[in-house]
């Protein structure tokens, strides 16, 4: 177990510099999700932590020490690859072993680590198959007793979900969780999958473009994201966003957007033009006459919950789509009108020019 | 009826393959029948042009294996050459061609791409316009005479082709293992012995046998590079047959015929090596 730190990353392929100077500590024992948009650097950020890319600027540091220098192999940290990587001509505790047999430990040793692992996994009937005999899900758990066994102090997943099937990855996420809870091993975990982020993190980092757009538990960056790309990324379905004007006089605010009056909660300067973000939970539908008019475009039940896309400011000539999730079931059909009720303690008014948070 | 017309298109694709396959089997084998037909017939009724001769006779293998005639008094120790010349030279382009192959396609060393492209260049000129050339070198080493100077040739003829054969193939090996592998503690030579070397083995029995083969075969080289009886491959020496006015063509192909059995066999013995699918489980493709 350790604790991970980066001072001013940097990362450039020749003239292309893809990585602008990150830095963020990660705690003994944390779970961190590196989660962003594909081509963010959040991969290129672990590679370097692993050491399989090499770092251009900045420093790395495991448990205090410098590791820029360091070989893969002697940073002590394990890796789980989004293909698995599992050896094809070796059992799946041949593959366990592996790194065990190159440190020269005894059989003992190497057995008893590897039977551990594999009843932690529920592996042990698998141990002499190979990998070609094995489902994704069960190669993806390999993968996993792999980092194990080496009792590393830090363990790296780099998207390992992605090419599982819903159901599994759901599963799978689960049984991550579980195991981090059970082992305690500093975790960094990246993913294009907002929703893995969410539900496996101690802490998020949301990276877009070789920069932390937020650093944050999972509700922090839910409930007050520091920016319109946060804001966005996290979420689903994502958050309402229209622009529009502020205005706020005496101890109350609102947004002027399309045709209407949306509350907003005080802070930022009259006039400003913004970004007013609601979260389509945090939309209820009002008695008729009431709150913002909207036309029910479609109504999409899941069961639980029902989805409607709404048409909003028809009349006004600036039109915008919004999404509401209602709890529960309506009777509410296409073509029909519903009022929307927004609270202003749930919007979120965003910058237009820096897309950062006013209020 | 649709189960009929199925049958019918199965039975004209197959009569095309017949069409295409049996002008093509017949071009192959012919030669090799004569090969037979020769080896079994006696000196007088060797040319006689009867699909089966009216006698058909072992003697001329007792003659070969005997070695009781003028050309064929070292027929053991020049099979023995070309068996030890052989897989000399398939053993060490096999260490060759797979260390640079690893070299240039997995750890990526520096001028390595240049190095392989240099070496496939000398296939622009005829090995036998480089033959004068490789005889000097070798005379320049005091190799001339020595079953090596053979071994060495034929190691620098076969390896820029074995070795862009495996670099294609060790490019096709998922990145992600020797990733995975370094950071398990592997160093690249634990890398190459443990990891790259058990993957790339269908392509390493094809290349070796492809160099083994070729050497088995060469005639060119071995006249040059060698000239006394003992040292003389069997392919060099089955030449000299034909330094005489009257040679005697049974034995000739009665020892061609033996001398055609080896890559024969070792073609059947490695068959089974050359599949692919090593890699099946891998990485999620």
């Amino acid at each position: 177990m350790a604790s991970v730190a980066f001072r001013n990353i940097e990362k450039a392929y020749g003239k292309v510099k893809v990585i602008h100077g990150i830095g963020f500590d990660i705690h003994d024992g944390e779970f961190v999700v590196l989660v962003g948009p594909s081509g963010c650097g959040k991969s290129t950020l672990l590679r370097m932590l692993a050491g399989l890319e090499e770092i251009s600027g900045g420093e790395i540091l495991i448990d205090g020490k410098v590791v820029n220098e360091l070989e893969s192999k002697d940073r002590d940290i394990a890796m789980v690859f989004q293909s698995y990587a599992l050896y094809p001509h070796m059992t799946v505790g041949e593959n366990m072993a592996f790194s065990l047999r190159l440190r020269k430990a005894d059989k003992a040793t190497t057995d008893e680590r590897v039977n551990k692992a594999a009843k932690i996994l529920n592996l042990d009937p698998l141990l002499d198959r190979y990998p070609r005999e094995l489902s994704g899900g069960q190669r993806q758990r390999v993968a996993m007793g792999r980092a194990i066994v080496r009792d590393p102090k830090v363990f790296l997943f780099d998207e390992p979900l992605s090419n599982l099937d819903a159901k599994l990855r759901v599963a799978m996420r689960a049984e991550i969780k579980a195991l981090h809870q059970r082992l305690k091993t500093t975790t960094v975990y990246v993913t294009h999958d907002q929703i893995e982020a969410m539900t496996m993190a101690d802490r998020i980092v949301v990276m877009h473009d070789g920069i932390i757009e937020q650093i944050g538990t999972p509700l922090e960056l839910f409930d007050r994201p520091a920016n319109l790309f946060v804001a966005q990324f996290i979420g689903s379905p994502s958050m309402n966003v229209v622009q529009g004007t502020l205005r706020s006089a005496g101890g109350s605010a609102h947004v002027d957007a399309l045709g209407a009056q949306w509350p907003a909660p005080v802070g930022g300067r009259d006039g400003l033009a913004v970004h007013y973000g609601i979260r389509p939970t945090d939309i209820a539908l009002a008695a008729d006459g009431q709150g913002i008019a909207a036309r029910v475009i479609v109504v999409e039940p899941t069961g639980a919950e029902t989805e409607l896309l709404l048409q909003i400011g028809e009349s006004s000539g600036q039109e915008g789509q919004f999404v509401v999730v209602t709890h529960g079931r309506t009777n509410v059909q296409p073509d029909d009108t519903v009022h929307l009720r927004v609270e202003a303690r749930h919007a979120h008014v965003f910058d237009a020019g820096t897309g950062k948070r006013v209020a | 009826m649709k189960a009929k017309r199925m049958s019918w298109k199965k039975v004209s694709n197959e009569a095309k393959l017949l069409l295409i396959g049996i002008p093509v089997f017949l071009w192959t084998i012919i030669p090799v029948y004569h090969l037979f037909l020769f080896a079994i017939s006696g000196r007088d009724s060797a040319t006689s042009g009867r699909l089966w001769p009216k006698e058909p006779t072992l003697q001329n293998f007792e003659t070969v294996f005997m070695q009781k005639h003028y050309y064929l008094n070292h027929f053991w120790l020049q099979l023995g050459n070309s068996l030890m010349i052989a897989v000399a030279v398939g053993v060490i382009t096999l260490f060759v061609a797979t260390t640079a192959a690893f070299a240039i396609s997995r750890l990526k060393v520096r001028g390595g791409r240049t190095v392989m492209n240099m070496a496939l260049f000398t296939y622009f000129i005829p090995a036998a316009f480089l033959a004068v050339p490789m005889y000097r070198t070798m005379a320049t080493y005091g190799l001339l005479n020595n079953r090596w100077s053979l071994v060495l040739a034929m190691v620098t003829i076969a390896s820029p082709y074995c070795i862009w054969v495996l670099k294609q193939a060790s490019d096709k090996l998922p990145w992600e293992l020797d990733e995975a592998a370094r950071i398990d503690g592997a160093t690249p030579l634990q890398l190459f012995r443990l990891v790259y070397v058990p993957l790339m083995v269908p392509s390493l029995v094809a290349v070796g046998t492809y160099a083994l083969l070729l050497a088995w075969n060469e005639y060119l080289y071995g006249f040059l590079l060698l000239s006394k009886e003992t040292d003389l491959t069997l392919a060099v020496a089955l030449g000299n047959f034909l330094a005489a006015d009257d040679s005697p063509w049974e034995l000739l192909m009665a020892t061609g015929l033996i001398y055609a059995l080896p890559p024969a066999a070792i073609y059947y013995a490695f068959k089974r090596y050359m599949v692919g699918g090593l890699t099946a489980g891998a990485v999620k493709s």
